[in-house]
């Protein structure tokens, strides 16, 4: 009864952490092949902070405009107000485990956020950095 | 027994001795009703309701038991001891009009015919009141016995009876202070004490004061037990008086249309906005949503099956109807119901850091997540005063 109750217990804990680990090196493996890497987090980190000005509106835009400057804490959408719960797969393990997931956000995102398209490159770095906390 | 009850003004100074003649359940009972209806007058705004409500419920049950009070009670209680015909309230109004009426010690006749009155109009209104909440709200014990437009009419109703009533308690506290000046008796004080002046052989009433404790703890149970949950609530958890019947939900749907915004349900728009918004999904107030056909394929649906004409819910009807036919509206802040709704709320509420937006209904509607949007579960953030939004 403990036993299996520790197992199932241990499973829960485990299985995000490979879907995690999937969805990141699958990503990773295909910026490669598209002419990416190697990545840095470090360089994630700064394209997540740094500031683009928006052509039509001339404000500035970056990443923690709706993901905070903390990513351990929830976020709010720039537009509608709307909690986002943190990007930090430590405290949020839901992160970065769907792969088509973040592709698509990082679609969306990234248009609104850089008003073009990211690079493999780009990819690749966020993913490193947002893995790392 | 009624002769024994009246009495020229000239004996009782004679002879000074009290009488109880009104016991504790018909002094409860009148305090209370008369609260219960400023009360209900207090608590007209939706956001209230669930007061207003509590209001009529314990004005019902205040009326059932004086009904029955009439016949089982003490006898100035009781109807038969103020039943009066049409020629002894005539009598006894132009004995006023002389400044010379007769003195009763219980109802006098034109006070009779109108308790009689209040307690009739009031047993309407909270009928009339039960089934406009069944109907407009689908809410209480008669929810589903009128459709919406029947409970809005049957509420029209309501309101019309509630005016009649305050009339009929103006003449009524004007009869009270008539009376107390020509007799020079304290009409009032003898509502709050019991007692009146009156000659020796008068026949007294009991107290009954086990049965005004009853009533009392009943009362206060009731009450405890109807607010109780304003009393667990936290700020996270807001206490929601109202719940709806579950609406339709969908995963993809909550997850996909509701990750930027709140996940509006479908009964907020009619089909046509609906079928607009996923065709035109590329270009999404500005967002291109990127949605993938499969994806779609099922949200559409969903929406389409669930749109406001289905009148899930009260707002999905007041939405819907207040839309013109030829218009197709992408945005329900934009529809005439909400925008009628909101028109009281301050740009400085809109833009507050806890609101941010328009779209943002989950900041002050409880049930914005579940999509029902019942009358009392709004409820501002702590930190915007109320008088935020009554102008
Ligand atoms: C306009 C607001 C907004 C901006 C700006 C924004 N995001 Fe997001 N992002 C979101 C929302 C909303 C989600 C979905 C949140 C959820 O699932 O809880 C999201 C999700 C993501 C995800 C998917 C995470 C997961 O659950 O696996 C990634 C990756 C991401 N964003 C990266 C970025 C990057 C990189 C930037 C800057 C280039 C950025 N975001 C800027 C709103 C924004
Ligand atoms: C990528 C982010 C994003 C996604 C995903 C998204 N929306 Fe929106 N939506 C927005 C933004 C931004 C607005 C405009 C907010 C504003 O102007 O205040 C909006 C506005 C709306 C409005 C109008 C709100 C109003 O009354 O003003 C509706 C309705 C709506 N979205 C429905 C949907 C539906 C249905 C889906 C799923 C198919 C969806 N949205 C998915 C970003 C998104
Ligand atoms: C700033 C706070 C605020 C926001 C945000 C907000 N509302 Fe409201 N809403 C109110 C207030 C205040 C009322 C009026 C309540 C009353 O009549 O007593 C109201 C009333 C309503 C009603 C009528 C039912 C009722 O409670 O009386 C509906 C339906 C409704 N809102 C829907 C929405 C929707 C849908 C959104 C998001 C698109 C939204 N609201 C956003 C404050 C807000």
């Amino acid at each position: 009864m403990n036993r299996k109750f520790i197992g199932i217990t241990a499973l829960l804990v485990v299985i995000p952490l490979y879907a995690q680990a999937d969805a990141v090196s699958e990503l990773e493996a295909k910026y490669q092949s598209q002419g990416g890497g190697p990545f840095s987090a470090a360089a994630g980190e700064a394209l997540w902070n740094k500031t683009f000005i928006d052509a039509k509106t001339g404000k500035g835009r970056n990443c923690t405009t709706c993901h905070t400057t903390d990513q351990t804490k929830s976020g709010k959408h720039a537009r509608t107000g709307k909690v986002i719960k943190p990007m930090a797969p430590s405290v949020n393990p839901k992160r970065l485990t769907q792969a088509k997931k973040i592709k698509k956000w990082f679609i969306r995102n990234c248009k609104w956020t850089l008003g073009r398209k990211c690079s493999a490159q780009e990819k690749g770095d966020v993913l490193a950095f947002l893995k790392s906390l | 027994m009624l002769n024994q009850m009246t009495q020229p003004p000239e004996n009782f100074s004679k002879q000074e001795s009290k009488v109880r003649v009104w016991d504790i359940p018909v002094r409860l009972f009148h305090w209370t009703l008369a609260s219960c209806f400023i009360v209900a007058w207090l608590t007209l705004d939706n956001r209230y309701l669930d007061i207003h409500v509590f209001a009529g419920y314990l004005m019902g049950g205040l009326i059932l038991f004086r009904l029955l009070w009439g016949f089982i009670g003490s006898p100035y209680a009781r109807f038969r001891n103020f039943t009066f015909s049409r020629l002894e309230v005539w009598d006894y109004l132009k004995g006023v009009l002389h400044r010379h009426p007769p003195r009763f010690l219980g109802h006098n006749p034109a006070g009779s015919w109108a308790i009689h009155l209040l307690l009739g109009i009031g047993l309407s209104i909270i009928i009339s009141g039960l089934l406009g909440f069944g109907g407009e709200e689908q809410q209480g014990p008669l929810a589903g016995w009128l459709n919406y437009p029947q409970g809005e009419l049957m509420l029209e109703f309501h309101e019309w009876l509630s005016w009649l009533m305050l009339v009929m308690v103006i003449i009524h506290l004007m009869g009270v202070l008539v009376e107390s000046l020509l007799h020079q008796e304290n009409l009032v004080a003898a509502m709050l004490t019991g007692f009146k002046p009156s000659a020796v052989d008068a026949v007294s009433s009991a107290s009954h004061w086990k049965i005004g404790s009853a009533m009392l703890a009943i009362i206060i149970t009731v009450s405890l037990f109807w607010f109780q949950g304003y009393l667990t609530e936290t700020p996270e958890k807001r206490y929601q008086p109202f719940y709806g019947s579950a609406l339709p939900d969908n995963l993809l749907w909550r997850e996909e249309c509701g990750a930027c915004h709140l996940a509006f349900h479908p009964s907020l728009l009619p089909t046509r906005s609906w079928k607009a918004m996923m065709e035109g999904q590329v270009s999404h107030f500005g967002e291109d949503l990127f949605l993938e056909q499969n994806i779609v394929k099922e949200i559409e649906p969903f929406l389409v099956k669930n749109a406001a004409e289905q009148e899930a819910t009260e707002a999905a009807w007041k939405i819907n109807r207040s839309i013109p036919k030829a218009e197709t509206l992408l945005r329900i802040t934009e529809t005439p119901y909400w925008i009628k709704k909101h028109q009281k709320i301050s740009d400085a509420v809109w833009g507050h850091p806890k609101v941010n937006s328009k779209v943002n209904c989950a900041a002050c509607h409880i049930d914005a997540e579940v999509g029902t949007f019942e009358d009392a579960a709004m409820h501002l953030p702590d930190d915007i005063e109320a008088t935020a939004i009554t102008e």
